[in-house]
């Protein structure tokens, strides 16, 4: 049911943010834009979501604002991803240093491992679905990662509220129900072709040039890709952030751990510390794959390779399935499907 | 698929005009209907709350498992809603997450460690799901009346959060009659315009502040929850493996027969066979001898391996050669090779290598001429000579040859290598022909040996399986568990508070001043001294019940010692002396059955020294508490603290007694303890000790400075006492009360006979007079040590280190954890408030 706007106000009402005085309005953004999956753009948005999900969000969230959203409960879920990270660390090692020697040794070894395998297990399971995202961008031309910007108009909620838009970050391809094909339209106004996009994709996966309605053409095997892709990557960043977690486990990270330091303005230490952390990484490596030289069962010793083969495996698996396009429109042109020479009885 | 009549009117109604549905209303006019757009709206939902009950989770398991697979099938073939994989998205973790459990599981070593890890993993994801339940949910259900985390399911199946995205709520699946019966418990008054509306933007703000306190505590939350619940969960596991692992442990032996014939050695038996047939009827030389042995000994350990060795050296007699041309040939063989590198002609050579007959001359002029022979040192160096001479004559007639200096450094070299005596090539050729040979016969008994042999390996596989399950020196056997329970317990209930705690953990003087402290409070209270000693006697009856399958105080006292007696070691010892390996026999059994020596003893004494060593420890402390107690209450001590001892010795043997049994070693013993004493006590005051709250109310002892003390060690009747008053006198009637009729008794009288014999009457030579009632016991370290257990102070030191350690822990994180509870339920009273709009005004 629409209710009737009580306190309407003409006068302050705007979806725009307000400009000060002896300034021309500065939006970012006017309507949806497409952006550039750039490193730099990307790093834009992770930072934008993360100081708002510690800060607008949950004041939001707090007050009960009419204006919260999903989009904005889901950013959220970065507060539980990062504060648990840290608490996780810190149930394993906050205590160590009132423990006695012996005890504070023994309990360090398993704490320091526990926080590289957090911070191992966030790593791998970023990187790891890069390795979904690349091969599939440079084999089809689809970007499963291409971000815009969407311009969110908000209801008001007192008198004074008077920039009623917000900037959310989406991906085009973030729903498989419903993803914004229009972002990927080009803007005429621009110079730009129409369906430019959707061309190059067409090109890219041997459609043909020119196409009179690429767009179509495209979108049934976009969308294929779309879902393929999400499903390797649910199974491919969890499988490699495992292999990240084991690979904290190994002991050669014992050599880092004792000469670890942050402390940068100390070239020559921290300088040791980096080069210790690049060799114990890649002794780990070596451990994780070949089983510990202590180790006495086979399962011991296999284990590893085991894990990073599965690891393989799958994201080999998920890559072959994303590639594999069975919605691509048939290349047969319509004069071959029927012979014109030979005579036809049409019932 | 449903017929959509918006999207028909929409697209000009082609579908629409199709619709002629049977149960269409009578005078329903389609198109009239569609035409008005006022009256559009979508069709009802199919949609429906859910609210299973607990007996329905099974088939809500089952379902979503087959939810998921399907959502799989689809997402393969690109075909896969947002929904399916957002699920698939949560497998993927599942699956990611298992994959950590299952890596880690391979990489620990013990059942505990390695179950833990999927605790760990499952008390991990329970955490996720818990915590918005327990602390969420549910108060917001008692406090609001509706349940902020309702689920329902779509037209397609698909289960979702009602309240997930706070503009797009399913409102139409909550009843009028519901929502108002919410709005009651809301207090929201009834006469309200737009009622619903007010009730359902309330219930939307309730949830979307939970849904927010949701996201801001499950990080702090979950970590901490799912620590918690392996924490509480750490002692019914352990509970759980032990008695599984005992089981285990006791089929093993009750299962005997079995469990031996698991053990596969057939692959062995072949390997020799087919060695023993492709050597048969051939000279049994040393190489032979070795692979034999090589075969036999396989996993056998060092000791016996050797008299294996031995029986083999008596069975198959190497060392006797023929000497026959072959022999010489083979020499001279060696010889030319050693000459290879110089550039000889046939001629030059054969006048430099003696012929065979030079070489039979020769051993026949010294005497070395024998048919067989054991050693061949002198042949090697007559040959050696022979050759040197040959060269010497050879240089001497070609003066001009240039290989002179060449032969002759050979020479050199041959005669000065570091090579000798058996090990040279020369001396090994010699050996070319031994004199005995493999027969058959021999290869049957050594298959019968491998037999033998192979069936007492498994035997002993089963038992020392059995023997590390209930006793080794490593985590989580039997004993190592029991060692912990009673521990723990102890630390229990002596009733330590997290003050002492913190304080006793710096080191062993400390621990040992509040364990003291605490002991000698303990027992000047009759009742607390009751429960202590009622809770020890539980405890240590239970390791009892535990230890009887393990004694080994004769051949029938338990199954495994009959086992270890009868069918593994006497058997196997019979059968191979039968073979005649009489040393491999002696080795597993000892001379004539009976040597302490033996492998058999070993078997027998690892799992009685280990008992020992647990009990007492454990027996040490209720001896302790026993006489601490006596002293509190100065009862029973007048058979050592005479009327005739002066008070200030007195006062020296108690503190003697009790400061040894906190905190003495073998050592302490063993020097017949050392104290520094008043020289010149007080000898006509011989009033008995007072005791005031348990601790001894000294008159004279501490009352003189440390330079007017002296250790005096002519009184040999000092540690006489002391030993008497720790070990001889009789229990006190209160603690001989509590323990007369238990299992524990016999065991524990013995223990402090034991310790007053093998401690007390140890010959010391500077104090040879110092001994409990004149006697002299041999006995050995190992069961001094044993005897001695762990010391008391050193003991509750570790328990405090744990106890302080897992208490800064339970400090830091259970506040963390419980301020994060008490602000999230609190919480629930902000949130929801909303201004009450005012009831309506009747328009007049």
């Amino acid at each position: 049911m629409i209710l009737p706007i009580r306190n309407f106000s003409e006068k302050n009402l705007s979806f725009q943010s307000k400009p000060n005085k002896g300034e021309e309005a500065n939006v970012a953004y006017d309507k949806d834009t497409l952006l550039e999956n750039t490193f730099a753009n990307r790093t834009r948005i992770g930072l934008d979501k993360l100081t708002k999900a510690f800060t607008i969000y949950p004041a939001k969230g707090l007050k009960g604002s009419k204006n919260s959203n999903f989009y904005e409960f889901l950013t959220m879920g970065n507060v539980p991803y990062i504060i648990g990270s840290v608490t996780l660390m810190s149930i394993f090692n906050s205590v160590n240093s009132d423990f006695f020697p012996d005890a504070k040794s023994k309990a360090s070894k398993l704490g320091n491992k526990m926080a590289m395998g957090v911070i191992l297990y966030c790593v791998f399971k970023e990187l790891a679905k890069s390795f979904i995202t690349l091969p599939v961008k440079w084999k089809t031309g689809i970007d499963t990662e291409l971000p815009y910007a969407k311009v969110n108009y908000l209801l008001q909620e007192s008198p004074d509220d008077y920039n009623l838009t917000s900037i959310e970050y989406h991906k085009v391809g973030e729903s498989v129900d419903f993803p914004r094909w229009d972002q990927l339209y080009g803007d005429p106004k621009k110079g730009e072709k129409l369906n430019f996009r959707y061309d190059k994709i067409a090109e890219k996966n041997g459609l043909g040039k020119d196409l009179n309605d690429s767009d179509q053409e495209v979108k049934p095997m976009y969308k294929e890709v779309l879902v393929k892709s999400k499903l390797a990557k649910s199974f491919t960043s969890f499988m490699w952030a495992a292999t990240g977690v084991a690979l904290a486990f190994q002991k050669p990270w014992e050599n880092y751990f004792n000469v670890a330091t942050l402390k940068f303005w100390k070239p020559k230490e921290f300088g040791h510390s980096l080069k210790v952390l690049g060799k114990s990484f890649v002794d780990s490596i070596k451990e994780l794959y070949k089983g510990s030289p202590d180790s006495f069962s086979k399962l011991e010793r296999h284990s590893g390779k085991a894990l990073i083969g599965a690891s393989v495996l799958v994201t080999l698996l998920g890559i072959l399935n994303t590639l594999h396009i069975t919605k691509k429109p048939s290349n047969v042109k319509g004069s071959d499907v029927m012979d014109k020479n030979k005579e036809s009885v049409v019932s | 698929m449903r017929t959509n009549l918006i999207q028909s009117y929409v697209n000009g109604t082609p579908i629409a005009q199709q619709y002629n549905s049977d149960k269409a209303v009578k005078d329903f006019d389609v198109h009239k209907e569609l035409a008005n757009r006022t009256f559009i709206k979508p069709l009802p939902s199919n949609g429906k709350l859910l609210k299973p009950s607990l007996f329905d989770m099974p088939s809500v398991v089952a379902n979503d498992l087959i939810y998921d697979w399907n959502a799989f099938r689809h997402a393969v073939k690109g075909e896969a809603n947002d929904h399916e994989l957002g699920r698939l998205n949560d497998v993927g973790m599942k699956v990611g997450g298992l994959a950590i459990a299952s890596y880690l599981f391979t990489k620990k070593q013990t059942p505990m460690t390695k179950a833990f890890e999927f605790i760990g993993l499952a008390s991990f994801f329970g955490a996720m799901d818990l915590w918005p339940k327990l602390f969420l949910q549910l108060p917001a259900y008692l406090v609001h009346g509706f349940n902020i985390r309702q689920k329902y399911e779509d037209n397609y199946g698909r289960k979702k959060l009602v309240f997930q995205d706070h503009q797009f709520i399913p409102w139409d699946l909550y009843s009028d009659k519901e929502i108002n019966k919410i709005g009651d418990r809301l207090r929201v008054p009834k006469d309200i315009p737009n009622r619903r509306e007010f009730i359902q933007e309330k219930m939307r703000k309730i949830a979307l502040q939970n849904n927010t306190m949701w996201m801001l505590t499950a990080g702090f939350a979950t970590p901490i929850m799912s620590a918690l619940i392996c924490n509480a969960l750490e002692k019914p596991v352990a509970s759980y493996l032990d008695r599984k692992n005992n089981e285990k442990a006791e089929r093993l032996l009750t299962n005997f027969p079995q469990e031996i014939s698991k053990f596969d050695f057939s692959k062995e038996e072949a390997a020799l066979k087919t060695f023993l047939a492709e050597n048969e009827g051939k000279s049994i030389t040393p190489e032979l001898v070795d692979n034999i042995h090589a075969h036999l000994s396989d996993g056998i350990d060092y000791v016996t391996a050797t008299g294996i060795r031995k029986d083999l050296d008596d069975l198959l007699p190497v060392g006797k050669y023929r000497f026959s041309n072959e022999t010489l040939n083979a020499v001279r063989d060696v010889l030319k090779e050693s000459f290879a590198g110089v550039q000889l002609t046939e001629e030059e050579l054969a006048k430099i290598l003696p012929d065979n007959n030079a070489m039979l001359r020769a051993f026949t002029d010294n005497g070395l001429m024998r048919s067989e022979a054991k050693e061949f040192s002198e042949h090697s160096k007559l040959v050696q000579n022979l050759v040197f001479d040959n060269i010497e004559r050879f240089v001497e007639e070609n003066p001009g040859n240039p290989n002179a200096r060449r032969l002759r450094f050979i020479m050199n070299q041959m005669v000065h290598s570091n090579v000798h005596g058996e090990d040279s090539k020369l001396v090994k050729a010699f050996k070319f022909e031994p004199v005995s040979v493999l027969t058959k016969e021999l290869s049957e008994n050594l298959g019968n040996i491998s037999k033998i042999l192979n069936d007492f390996k498994a035997k002993n596989l089963v038992l020392d399986r059995y023997a590390y399950i209930k006793v080794a020196q490593a985590p989580e056997t039997i004993l190592a568990n029991s060692w912990n329970e009673i521990s723990e317990s102890l630390l229990k209930v002596m009733n330590f508070t997290p003050e002492e705690i913190r304080q006793a953990r710096y080191d062993r003087e400390i621990a040992g001043e509040v364990l003291r402290n605490k002991l000698e409070g303990i027992t000047a209270d009759k009742a607390s001294y009751s429960k202590f000693v009622t809770e020890m006697e539980k405890l240590l009856s239970t390791l009892q019940s535990k230890a009887a399958a393990l004694d080994v105080s004769s051949d029938e006292s338990s199954l495994y010692s009959s086992l270890v007696n009868k069918s593994t070691f006497d058997e196997s010892a019979k059968a191979l002396r039968n073979a005649h390996m009489e040393n491999t026999a002696e080795s597993l059994v000892g001379y004539g059955f009976t040597s302490r020596t033996s492998l058999k003893d070993v078997q027998l004494s690892f799992v009685a020294d280990r008992l020992k060593g647990v009990k007492s420890s454990f027996y040490r402390i209720l001896n302790m508490a026993d006489m601490y107690y006596k002293i509190a209450h100065v009862e029973g001590l007048d058979s050592v603290l005479t009327n005739t001892m002066p008070r200030e010795v007195k006062e020296e043997v108690v503190e003697l007694a009790k400061e040894t049994l906190l905190e003495g070693h073998t050592s302490d013993f063993a020097v017949k303890f050392y104290q520094k004493r008043n020289p010149n006590p007080d000898k006509f005051d011989c009033s008995q000790i007072e005791s005031v709250a348990g601790k001894v109310k000294n008159k004279y002892f501490g009352t003189h400075q440390s330079s007017e003390l002296m250790e005096l060690s002519n009184d040999s009747g000092f540690f006489e006492s002391v030993m008497k008053l720790m070990y001889e006198n009789n229990l006190h009637p209160d603690t001989y009360e509590k323990i007369k009729s238990s299992v524990i008794l016999e065991d524990f009288m013995n223990y402090r006979k034991n310790v007053l014999d093998f401690l007390g009457c140890d010959s010391y030579y500077p104090k040879p007079a110092h001994l409990v009632n004149g006697k002299v016991v041999d006995s050995s370290s190992e069961l001094k040590f044993l005897l001695m257990g762990c010391s008391p102070d050193e003991m509750f030191l570790k328990l405090f280190r744990q106890k302080s350690n897992s208490n800064k822990w339970f400090k830091t994180f259970g506040r963390l954890g419980a301020g994060l509870i008490g602000v999230t339920l609190l919480s629930q009273f902000f949130i929801g408030h909303m201004k009450k709009p005012q009831p309506s005004k009747e328009v007049k």
